[in-house]
């Protein structure tokens, strides 16, 4: 699912490293996160956010396609 | 080895967990099916593999009611439990009737064929109750706190 965590990770001058260390993940988790590869639970998107300070609308809100039927 | 906190890798685990599980019943089952062709029905059920295999039969049946409760549409827990008891109580004792007709068999064993008949079906019944009840009074509450 498209994100915006790599470019607010980008914004507080973190690395995939130490953005991984800060919410208690590995590299590659915050990796695939950021490619869209991996659904991150609820609790893991809200301590993305607290370390990037900034919300969850804005890190993770995408707008609802047009045609989708509302099932994920 | 240092525990995984990476719920990504949790969840990875697990679905590894479930590959080796189907490994092991497929296995356990080959060995069960050997044992049968060789040993006949007797030799398969002495083997301790036979009570591994229907232990974790029956524990899986208890969780998957776990799981049904849930899925299926809102019914009366009490309704459920009075349909479920008429049946086993037909059941049970149509089977006791029936093993003491058949056979040379006296009243005792129809007694006892029915009677374990009705034990055995009757837990299963009753946890389901308790667990549609639960989810009852849980659905309940969330509507009295909305």
């Amino acid at each position: 699912m498209e994100n915006q965590v790599k470019v607010s990770r980008v914004g507080v001058h973190l690395t995939q490293q130490q953005l991984a260390e800060r919410v208690g993940v590995t590299r590659q988790t915050i990796s695939l996160i950021e490619k869209g590869k991996y659904n991150p639970t609820l609790k893991l998107c809200l301590e993305i956010c607290y370390a990037v300070n900034k919300t969850l609308d804005e890190v993770f809100w995408i707008e609802k396609e047009s045609g989708s039927n509302g099932k994920n | 080895m240092e525990r995984i906190k990476d719920e990504r890798l949790q969840l990875r685990n697990l679905k590894n967990i479930r590959i080796v599980y189907i490994i092991q019943t497929f296995g356990i089952l080959a060995i069960l099916a050997y044992d049968l062709v060789t040993k006949g029905m007797d030799g398969m059920t002495g083997n301790p593999l036979w009570a591994v295999f229907m232990i974790s039969a029956v524990v899986n049946a208890y969780l998957m009611m776990n799981i049904s409760v849930d899925h299926e549409k809102q019914t009366s827990p009490k309704k459920g439990l009075y349909i479920s008891l008429a049946v086993i109580s037909v059941l049970s004792i149509a089977s006791g009737v029936m093993v003491t007709l058949v056979g040379s068999n006296g009243i005792g064993s129809g007694f006892l064929i029915g009677g374990i008949i009705l034990v055995c079906s009757l837990v299963p019944v009753i946890y389901i109750y308790l667990l549609r009840k639960r989810k009852t009074e849980e659905d309940d509450e969330e509507e009295l706190s909305s």
